[in-house]
């Protein structure tokens, strides 16, 4: 599960996020009366139909896996979480009909009404967000039910259940997250192209469109971030300890950058900045910050896991701040020399970017997951009271499998991405009229296959 | 009002299961007739319509399988634990069935040159008649009786293979096929290849044939497993749903093989339809027959008007949007493509 989940996160910034930066092209196309940018909208499109293929594929083994590793905690909690899953379901729908519209459309309808028909897929991406936050909100922060004397979910109020404490912090933190990752991912593709030397306004629009945003979105990014981990004090107090490796509660709290944990509380190696952590939870030197010790053994993080949520959080966090340098970087050249970052260790730290924001991701996903442990919902429901009885050897071998199998769609969906890259670069250096669709499974018909030719 | 909500959500469950037979068994259906295509130049001009009629679909079907889960979950806790409990192997070799379908799709595009392209469209074929077939043994088992509530009291390999799975499984193969057929011919008429519109013409009518006899057989070993089950459907809520699939089906046949080419592919999802209608009716009122009504697990009253609510929301958005949809893909292209 946290492999499959691993997995289709890696998807939802370009979901949730890319269709904006791909509108936001087009409308760039359509009121500068650009060809260029017409022409990357639509070929981002065409990314935009691959892609959810692949989100669909995947969202849907999510949706069965709920029932296969952990039929209890949707047994017993379904009432309450799925709520925030159904009304994903009905996002998913819009987006997958706004985006057939969208393809349909670059041919069919005229440009201004495709383009206003296109700005529902934001809004829909963003629907998605908050309602699977609000699943997983729930099991941070669970509200909104009230349980029986065996622990079954008598009743749930709707609104509070949809919408838990975290679901304010974590929302915006993650959808600033998908839209800064997918910018920075489209940008690194066209930093590359200018690294091999394509310099022309196609490669600069490209580039510069998703980078700025993205850029801008970094600061505001560390901001939410910081306003996060503060929530989490009072929130969660274990996986706040967990994250900065404290093991006693106390005042003037160093922040440890690195460093590991050790069983009697000591945190060897790691760099350790005197009282800095009580002064960013409360600008003060004397505010206490809660300590592993401050929960019950059983009901806390283990050494290990508390490591792995300390580390991800330190590979999160020093990630959000290379990119806030990078952002630094790009704002001083644009707006001292008014023109493009001309230097290769621009466009070499710029390409890294899109990977950096990834790997940043996840480690914040791992950071919230690990840190919650043991609790699936937390002080509510162990993880191994939630996990299924079926026998260790299935859920291993179907864990095989299915490791197999993502990594071959992987690769099928990296081949096709390349297939039409290179296609496109091609068109590109003969001039050659296309439509950017053609040799993608999926898609509107009339461009592709059978009746090619006939119909233009 | 709990009781009528609790009712409605059954219904809308009962009505994404639906939505997704159909619009998956289209999907299924055109992957079993690449598989069954054979060989040969008029193989690969089938396999070339079906290629081209599946493209705008682009695994979007998988949204009424998500909603199904999703209401499952959300509005009957302890049907969607029990159920999962008990099938987790159907569950997974149909999950296994469908990304590999979907992978190879993709994945048959990548392949240049007929022999590799055969060999991944034969991975595609497989797995498109082995996932409806799991789908549908998972509502068999239910049918049947076997899945208990909460962990299961048999071994979990009894829960899943047993007749009524495996028929309904069949059954679920034979009624793909036919669905797939009927829709292949109204697209081969749409592209204007009157070979193809015959090929397919034939092959629907052998489909009805094959759904006739399976499901009769099918009925008769559901019958002697759980005569309740056969009783509702014979004279009970069920009746007018299996009447339905009986008269149906061979209408839609022989509309097919006399060339009479209007209703046939609206009739078929009838069949398809009451198909799965005569099952959920003659099972209610309950989920989990002889062991839990609808009445009796139904989540809290603020999940089940959540449902409610996101029902509405995909009437009033979802389908005007999709009708949309279905306008573009008929209309053709604008005089001057832009770009």
């Amino acid at each position: 599960m946290a492999f499959t989940l691993a997995y289709h996160v890696i998807l939802v910034p370009l979901g949730v996020a890319f269709p904006a930066y791909t509108l936001l092209m087009e409308g760039i196309g359509i009121f500068k009366k650009d060809a260029a940018a017409i022409r990357i909208a639509r070929r981002w499109s065409v990314v935009m139909a691959v892609q959810f293929a692949v989100g669909a594929v995947t969202g849907t083994i999510l949706s069965f896996e709920f029932g296969i590793l952990w039929p209890k905690l949707m047994g017993r909690f379904g009432a309450a979480l799925g709520m925030g899953f159904a009304i994903e379901g009905l996002a998913f729908f819009l987006e997958a009909i706004f985006i057939g519209i969208y393809l349909y459309g670059w041919t069919r309808l005229r440009p201004r009404t495709h383009f206003l028909l296109g700005l529902a897929l934001p809004p829909a991406g963003v629907l998605g967000t908050v309602s699977v936050l609000a699943a997983n909100a729930f099991m941070n922060t669970p509200g909104g039910v009230t349980l029986g004397s065996s622990g079954k979910v008598v009743s749930v109020d709707l609104l509070g259940a949809l919408f838990t404490r975290a679901l304010a912090y974590e929302f915006w933190h993650f959808l600033i997250a998908t839209y800064i990752t997918a910018g920075f991912i489209v940008a690194s593709i066209y930093a590359v192209a200018w690294l091999r030397g394509r310099r022309d306004h196609y490669q600069g629009l490209a580039f510069a469109i998703p980078f700025t945003v993205a850029a801008l979105l970094t600061p505001v990014e560390l901001a939410v971030g910081d306003l996060s981990a503060r929530a989490l004090v009072a929130d969660q107090p274990a996986k706040f300890a967990a994250m900065e490796v404290t093991w006693k509660t106390r005042s003037h709290n160093p922040e440890v950058v690195g460093g590991l944990l050790t069983d009697s509380g000591q945190v060897n190696f790691g760099l350790s900045i005197p009282s800095f952590d009580s002064i960013l939870i409360g600008l003060s030197p004397d505010t206490v910050a809660p300590g592993l010790t401050s929960v019950p053994a059983t009901a806390r993080p283990t050494i290990a896991e508390a490591n792995i949520t300390h580390l991800a959080f330190d590979v999160m966090v020093g990630l959000g701040s290379a990119g806030a340098a990078l952002t630094v970087w790009y704002f001083a050249v644009l707006l001292y020399r008014r023109r493009l970052p001309q230097s290769r260790w621009f466009y070499r730290a710029a390409s890294l970017a899109g990977v950096g924001s990834y790997v940043a991701v996840e480690a914040g996903w791992v950071t919230t997951e690990v840190g919650r442990q043991p609790w699936i919902v937390y002080n509510l429901m162990r993880v191994s009271d939630a996990v299924t009885n079926a026998p260790g050897t299935f859920v291993w071998s179907m864990l095989s499998v299915l490791v197999v199998v993502y990594a071959v769609i992987a690769v099928i969906a990296i081949a096709l991405l390349r297939k039409l890259g290179a296609r496109w670069h091609q068109e590109d250096a003969t001039q050659g009229p296309s439509a950017p669709e053609e040799g993608v499974p999926y898609g509107p018909p009339s461009v592709r296959g059978v009746t090619r030719g006939s119909s233009r | 009002m709990t009781t009528a909500l609790a009712n409605l959500t059954a219904f809308i469950l009962l009505l994404t299961i639906t939505a997704y037979s159909v619009a998956g068994g289209v999907d299924y259906g055109a992957g079993i007739w690449d598989l069954l295509a054979g060989r040969g130049p008029r193989a690969e001009r089938a396999r070339q319509l079906i290629d081209h009629a599946m493209a705008p679909v682009w695994e979007a079907n998988n949204v009424w399988l998500v909603l199904a889960i999703v209401v499952c979950w959300t509005g009957f806790p302890l049907l969607f634990q029990s159920v999962f409990a008990s099938l987790y192997p159907l569950f997974a070799l149909a999950l296994l069935a469908l990304i590999l379908r979907g992978a190879f799709f993709a994945f048959r595009h990548l392949q240049s040159g007929p022999q590799a392209q055969r060999r991944t469209g034969v991975v595609f074929g497989i797995s498109s008649l082995l996932a409806p077939f799991f789908f549908a043994a998972a509502l068999g088992a239910i049918a049947s009786g076997r899945v208990a509530l909460g962990e299961p009291n048999i071994p979990v390999w009894q829960a899943c293979f047993n007749p009524t799975s495996i028929s309904f499984g069949l059954v679920s193969l034979a009624a793909t096929a036919f669905i797939g057929a009927s829709f292949l011919v109204g697209d081969a008429r749409r592209f204007g290849q009157p070979d193809m519109v015959d090929y397919f013409r034939r092959r629907a009518v052998i489909a009805t044939a094959v759904l006739i006899v399976i499901g009769t057989i099918a009925l008769a070993v559901t019958g002697l497993e759980n005569p309740h089950l056969l009783n509702a459907m014979l004279t009970g809520l069920g009746t007018p749903f299996a009447a339905a699939a009986v008269i149906v089906t061979p209408l839609v046949g022989f509309l097919v093989w006399r060339r009479f080419f209007r209703w046939y592919r609206l009739l078929s999802v009838v069949v398809v339809g009451s198909l799965v209608f005569a099952w959920g009716f003659a099972q209610s009122p309950y989920l989990l027959p002889g062991q839990v009504t609808i009445a009796q697990s139904a989540a809290p009253l603020g999940s089940e008007v959540l449902l409610s609510i996101v029902t509405l929301a995909v009437v009033v958005l979802i389908l005007p949007s999709l009708a949309l949809l279905v306008y573009l893909d008929q209309r053709g292209e604008l005089e001057a493509p832009q770009a």
